[in-house]
């Protein structure tokens, strides 16, 4: 019943808008005047020492409070998860498949360059897993703890130690089994043999967790500058790695790896574990002095992204990032702009990138993947995996039409359409683009080992994972978010909004749909051909939702129109 | 003056403007006329549908019966021409990450086609007390200061037609009292202005026309003083 008088009274019409004189102006003055013969009185803190709490009962409290309030138990979690647990064993089937048909086709890399080359792999797998965990591991803390524990639990007179050390422990052992874990992946998909595989899996996984100890150490003390240099050095190692391997593989240089080099992987696994060991227990003695605030950054950090992965939106864990890195950076030097009109936002592109040069670096990265990828062999999938790979290059220069497109107040404020700000937007990234495509001709003739082309398909192979990348990047930068709104499609995990798992394909699928005519056989011009077209309809920001209301509008000025006329 | 105010042709029409969300209608039937040099306040309480009508007055909502026009156009919020005239500082303003403070004014001038951008941007950059900030990037600025920001990216620019929500939120007294003078400088001018406000002050001193949404709110009449401290 109330219910219904709720529903009633929303849909009440509201009444007219009244036209109401303009009212008297005060015009304001000090507004605290009426207080200045407050007597203001003060509270005194109590004398008595606080009662000293035993963190074991707080957090048996707070455990309690959890189950309390939980509505599920775990026979029902688990009972629901069996979509899950499918889901998992189907995409782990699909990956071993993947890795096995990698290995098969490895097979056909069988000259000195090319196996050569290929023993680089594990080597730069090694030093850009390393680099990511102390680059993750600075981000979030890598200890952490959440804004109400912050609020709550960090002000209370307790110990931080017994409240922090799971998590010490929990992020070192985690950066161990996942960097074991991808080290394995790849240097499997490389077609390395078993002993390989398992060596480098415990070097990266104990490297990566002596390395996340290592962070939570200098989290301690609140220092990130040997943190930084370490990332910057494992980075550029990687990079060197990987030019060598397509050098290697290339024939331009030649190595014969001496027989020792079958134990480094073992004895890096054993510094690693060394590094853990001592990092993990002088961090858990100074668990308790670890500062609140950067045990929250971290925390809230997380909460963020959590938020984002809940929807799938990748783009919105990065604007997170971004937001969260500009912050730290705070201030610049301002530098006038250049041109007027549409040519002011090409400009801001061009100092933007003059500021932060990094993704040149991501850039020029890139433009080995095509080298690098038909030197290990994989010379069917380089295209794809090049497109892939300029994408993920270009994404960190569209940030100014990522910002146009997430929300319409400063689109708003622009004098352009649609079509002509992201052609703006992307016009350096297009230029980018183009040098990328002129610097792999090279790898789509054939000079590390691939698919040997004529000239002229190579440059249109080129061309069109060049255009690839770029829609892709594109697409990924101007995805709208999942819309909860629409009608949602039952699951045995609940209801879903059909277009949440594609949100995670975003850019990939234009990548693909882009190389296929080239992974196919056919003429790479209809590569070519569909990227131009997939360009041309993110330009002028494909809409759905406004075309169906757009629809619906002319169905309804027709529906006037007819009755009208049948008056 | 009121006649001759009559007699120019509106700068933005709302008529009969509907809009509902799922079975909660938030506004019912509203048209409103806004011409050069006048001010229309929109007054209310909190949920009554002001935030609604100005999201559609700007085409960021579509309404769902209804027409709104500027300048005769029909609004769409990706028109070039509208978005050249129109000002607008509703509450999904964003700004670029990277981008400080001045360049942020910078760049609008420039997109707008400002002939001497700079001199503008500094005078702006003064008047909206932002220039200690100017190098800052935008997510370190302090609510008020985010809030002069965007009021600055509506000055910075050319413009008919300035809508704003709330345009005092976070402000201090001193910036109340600077938008107030600021607004009604600009419709002296020949601005045409549609606000929504909670600010007697703002409204007061700015308000050429007040037009109550929703039911009125209880001190409305004791409020109301016709005429008084408005030039109309």
């Amino acid at each position: 019943m109330a219910r219904a008088r709720r529903k009633g009274a929303k849909q009440q019409h509201q009444p007219e808008p009244q036209v109401v004189a303009p009212q008297p102006v005060v015009v304001p003055t000090d507004p605290y005047a009426e207080y200045a013969d407050r007597e203001w009185d003060f509270a005194w803190l109590p004398e008595e020492e606080p009662e000293v709490v035993d963190e074991r009962a707080l957090h048996a409290l707070v455990k309690s409070w959890r189950h309390g309030r939980a509505t599920r138990s775990i026979l029902d979690v688990l009972q629901d998860a069996y979509i899950a647990i499918f889901s998992v064993a189907m995409i782990g089937a699909m990956v071993i498949n993947v890795i096995v048909g990698s290995q098969t086709q490895s097979a056909s890399c069988d000259t000195a360059a090319c196996l050569n080359g290929r023993l680089l792999v594990p080597w730069g797998t090694f030093f850009a897993i390393a680099a990511l965990a102390v680059s993750t591991a600075r981000l979030f803390g890598p200890v952490l703890a959440s804004a109400a524990e912050g609020f709550w639990l960090m002000e209370a007179p307790i110990g931080r130690k017994r409240i922090l050390r799971g998590r010490l422990w929990a992020v070192v052992l985690g950066a161990l089994v996942v960097a074991g874990l991808v080290s394995a992946g790849i240097a499997g998909i490389a077609g390395e043999p078993l002993w390989v595989v398992g060596a480098w899996a415990a070097a990266s996984g104990l490297v990566a967790s002596g390395l996340v100890a290592w962070s939570a150490w200098e989290q301690s003390f609140e220092r990130v500058k040997a943190l930084r240099v370490a990332q910057a050095v494992l980075a550029a190692l990687a990079a060197v790695v990987l030019g060598t391997m397509v050098a290697v593989a290339a024939g331009w240089l030649h190595i014969e790896p001496p027989a020792w080099v079958r134990v480094v992987p073992w004895a890096l696994a054993g510094l690693g574990l060394l590094m853990t060991v001592f990092f993990t227990v002088g961090a858990h003695r100074r668990l308790d002095r670890f500062a609140r605030t950067r045990l929250t950054s971290g925390g809230s950090l997380v909460s963020g992204l959590q938020g984002a992965m809940f929807g799938l939106d990748l783009g919105l864990a990065r604007d997170i990032l971004v937001d969260r890195e500009a912050i730290e950076r705070g201030h610049v030097k301002p530098v006038p702009g250049r041109g007027l009109g549409a040519q002011a936002l090409v400009w801001r592109d061009v100092q933007r990138l003059k500021r932060f040069p990094r993704p040149l670096i991501g850039l020029a990265g890139a433009v080995l993947a095509p080298y690098a990828s038909d030197a290990i062999g994989l010379a069917l999938l380089t295209p794809f995996l090049s497109a892939v790979a300029l994408m993920f290059a270009l994404v960190p220069t569209l940030g100014a039409l990522r910002v146009l497109s997430r929300s319409s107040g400063l689109a708003r404020a622009l004098p352009f359409t649609t079509a002509q700000l992201r052609t703006a937007t992307f016009a350096v990234p297009a230029v980018l683009a183009l040098v990328w495509s002129l610097a792999t001709i090279p790898a789509f003739l054939g000079v590390t080992g691939g698919l040997q082309r004529s000239p002229l398909a190579a440059v249109t192979v080129a061309l069109a994972c060049g255009v690839a990348g770029l829609a892709a990047a594109i697409r990924w930068q101007t995805a709208k978010p999942v819309n909860f709104a629409v009608p949602m499609m039952a699951t045995g995990a609940g209801a879903v909004p059909p277009t949440l798992v594609f949100n995670l394909l975003r850019g990939f699928d234009v990548a693909a749909l882009v190389s296929a005519p080239v992974l196919l056989n056919a003429d790479p011009i209809w590569s070519l051909a569909i990227g131009v077209v997939v360009l041309v309809i993110l330009r002028t920001g494909f809409n759905l939702e406004e075309m169906s209301e757009q629809a619906k509008e002319q169905q309804k000025l027709l529906d006037a129109e007819k009755a009208a006329r049948a008056r | 003056m009121l006649e001759d105010m009559a007699s120019r042709a509106p700068v933005l029409t709302a008529t009969s403007i509907s809009k509902s969300f799922g079975p909660a209608r938030i506004v019912h039937d509203f048209s409103l006329s806004v011409r050069a040099g006048e001010a229309v306040a929109l007054t209310g309480r909190n949920g009554a549908g002001k935030s609604t009508i100005l999201r559609m007055l700007v085409g960021a909502v579509r309404p769902d019966e209804g027409r709104v026009e500027f300048e005769g156009t029909r609004m769409s919020e990706t028109n070039a021409t509208i978005r050249k005239g129109m000002a607008s500082v509703i509450d999904d303003l964003d700004f670029f990450p990277d981008l400080s403070v001045v360049e942020h004014l910078d760049l609008l001038a420039r997109a707008h086609g400002v002939p001497d951008p700079e001199s503008i941007v500094d005078e702006v950059l003064e008047e909206v007390q932002l220039v200690p900030q100017s190098g800052q990037l935008p997510g370190t600025l302090s609510s008020g200061q985010r809030r002069r920001l965007a009021l600055g990216t509506a000055f910075v620019r050319p413009r008919r037609l300035l809508v704003l929500d709330e345009p005092e939120q976070r402000l201090d007294v001193e910036g109340v009292a600077w938008l107030a003078a600021r607004l009604a400088e600009e419709r002296k001018r020949g601005l045409a202005i549609v606000f929504a406000s909670h600010e007697p002050y703002l409204v007061g001193q700015v308000a050429t026309r007040i037009v109550q949404v929703g039911p009125p709110t209880p001190d409305a009449d004791a409020a109301a003083e016709p005429g008084a401290g408005v030039e109309a």
